[in-house]
């Protein structure tokens, strides 16, 4: 033990200023149902990396790898080829070092279907030596009605809730939620939401597995699309949109024949398509360092104003994360 | 039942685990707490299972009553100091089949729902590993064949007018190396069964298989001859053999013993080898 330790603290690198977690270049593919089928690629050649303290989104259909490119992470399996790092720890050759640090919640994963919510976050906060007091956390994620009830007799919904808090009750420093909040009624989401956000402020890296664009949109600093078990796009929200060569549209209505004109001489704008008073203005896609990127409703506004036109029901439709999936991916991600 | 300390994240450092500003975390084994704490687990569970607890509870307590009650078990069987019928043969019975529920049918129907569940992966994501659910269950399942033992005894020995073991420490070790054996084969039930439906069915077959040769529908010498000596071998009845000698305070069959072991061994390192975490 004593000879051993000092070994592992020359092999263990230092934590500071490190990525917390890091895939690179993982592949995983499972065998096939069928005999003699080739195997299935789960997924292939997925690299994506979390700094510590921030929150990142995964975000992809089903079958897009979400689930495995987790399981790899987590270590609950070992890839094919990549290579994993927790805190800078490999969470299978490393697992008594990352276990302490890393909560998890996998989506799908059952627990004692006969023990109540108390007993079970309590039995799973013996297994950390620190933590967060069980009944209290209970109570954070809304399950204070329901402690005593056994699992198997919660709806799907509570269950999902009662994951998140295994995920936690161990104080970890990264946490990764696969699916947070499936199956949730929008008020218990916008409170898992708030969990998250919570987590944020204590300085916890968090990886949200999730395939609803608003969650992500809303708690994710950066979002890494996985499609068909690759990596399609990674970047912020507003990256991602640009990157996907989307731009904002101003759209109003108004009887001066002259606006049309006058719009589409603006350099924020790249083109005018007029249907009666009606006229839709469509901006250049200008990348974050382009001078002419700005607020293209501002513009508008004031260009009009400035030629003294009269416009009503303006509106802002700025692209959203949902769009850029979509032009990504090829297809929505709510079609799945 | 826990360790936990009445502790908050609000009451913790905000640099966790970090003993010095850089150091990598500590190595983290699950402690005596834990281990607690994951058998109070197991035995609630178990308790819970209403079903479950009738088979190994109940059924060797009915063979035991519906035995005893029948004419001619009270007769003092020749050479055994005095022991019954009842003593030397529907006790051995009795115990045998307590040990045989447990570890051939209900331990592997657990186990194979923690695997099919994802239970024994989620395990494996904390400190704690799936194989601690291995070490909990095991104990929980003596616990519960001590239970079934001591209901079936108290029975014996109050209604039916049974005797104790002449050697009661022989009966203890036999007893011992009987749960060894039956874990072993219960532990292969679990490596082989797809499913835990398919756990209960192949668990319930190897219980009436073994049963059947061992002495369970009647006395072996019923049995075809080669039958007859394979289920002596069979941890069944070789565990039905081994007891009822130390009942009778004569020599335990060294068939018995080999047999016994030899399932411990064989059926266990063939469920070891087998066996999938999910």
């Amino acid at each position: 033990m004593t000879g051993g330790t000092r070994d592992d603290a020359r092999r263990v690198p230092s934590v500071v200023g490190m990525t917390a977690l890091v895939a690179q270049h993982l592949r995983k593919t499972y065998r096939s149902r069928r005999r003699g089928e080739p195997p299935v690629v789960a997924v292939d050649d997925v690299s994506l990396s979390v700094g510590p303290g921030e929150v990142a989104g995964v975000l992809g259909r089903n079958g897009a790898g979400k689930s495995t490119t987790v399981e790899l992470l987590a270590g609950a399996r070992g890839p094919d080829s990549g290579r994993v790092r927790v805190l800078g720890l490999d969470p299978r050759a490393d697992r008594g070092r990352v276990r302490g640090v890393l909560g998890v919640q996998l989506q799908g994963a059952y627990l004692h279907g006969a023990l109540t919510v108390r007993e079970l976050v309590r039995l799973y906060r013996s297994f950390y030596p620190r933590g967060v007091d069980p009944d209290q956390l209970v109570e954070r994620v809304g399950l204070g009605t329901s402690r005593d009830v056994r699992f198997e007799k919660l709806s799907g919904g509570q269950q999902q809730r009662v994951s998140v808090a295994l995920a936690l009750v161990g104080a970890p420093r990264a946490v990764i939620l696969d699916e947070l909040t499936t199956g949730l009624d929008p008020e218990a989401r916008r409170s898992m939401w708030s969990l998250v956000e919570d987590l944020r402020a204590d300085g916890v890296t968090v990886l949200l597995v999730s395939h609803l664009m608003e969650e992500v949109e809303r708690l994710c600093d950066h979002v890494t699309i996985l499609d068909a078990g690759r990596v399609v796009a990674r970047g912020t929200t507003a990256e991602l949109v640009d990157r996907a060569g989307l731009r904002p549209a101003v759209t109003l209505r108004t009887d001066d024949p002259t606006a049309a004109d006058l719009l589409a001489r603006l350099p924020a704008v790249e083109h005018v398509d007029a249907a009666g008073p009606r006229l839709a203005v469509t901006g250049v896609a200008a990348g974050p360092d382009d001078p002419r990127r700005g607020d293209l409703l501002h513009e508008v506004g004031a260009a009009l104003a400035a030629a003294g036109v009269v416009a009503t029901e303006t509106q802002l439709r700025r692209p959203t994360l949902d769009d850029a999936f979509l032009a990504l991916t090829g297809s929505p991600l709510e079609a799945s | 039942m826990t360790t936990a300390r009445p502790t908050s994240r609000d009451d913790l450092p905000r640099v966790l685990e970090l003993p010095e500003p850089g150091a990598p975390p500590r190595t983290v084994r699950p402690g005596a707490g834990a281990w607690l704490a994951l058998t109070v687990a197991e035995a609630r569970m178990v308790a819970r299972d209403t079903a479950g607890l009738v088979v190994p509870l109940g059924m060797p307590l009915l063979v035991l009553v519906m035995n005893g009650l029948s004419p001619g078990l009270d007769q003092v069987v020749p050479g055994t100091g005095g022991r019954t019928a009842l003593d030397v043969y529907v006790l051995p019975l009795t115990l045998t089949m307590v040990v045989a529920t447990v570890g051939v049918i209900n331990m592997p129907s657990f186990l194979a729902y923690y695997r099919r569940t994802g239970i024994l992966k989620r395990l494996g994501v904390t400190p704690a590993s799936p194989a601690m659910v291995l070490g909990a269950q095991a104990f929980v399942g003596v616990a519960q064949i001590l239970l079934g033992i001591a209901l079936a005894l108290g029975v014996a020995f109050v209604w039916l007018g049974a005797s104790p073991p002449t050697d009661p420490w022989v009966a203890a070790g036999v007893l011992g190396l009987a749960i060894a054996a039956m874990y072993a084969v219960g532990m292969l039930v679990a490596a082989v069964a797809p499913t835990p439906g398919s756990a209960v069915a192949i668990g319930l077959v190897a219980f009436f298989a073994l049963g059947a040769l061992g002495g369970l529908f009647g006395p072996r010498e019923n049995l075809p001859d080669a039958l007859a000596a394979l289920g002596g071998w069979l941890p069944f009845g070789a565990a039905i053999d081994a007891l009822g000698a130390a009942w009778a305070g004569v020599a335990v069959p060294g068939s018995a013993l080999v047999g016994l072991g030899a399932t411990t061994v064989v059926a266990g390192g063939a469920a070891a080898a087998w066996f999938r975490w999910e």
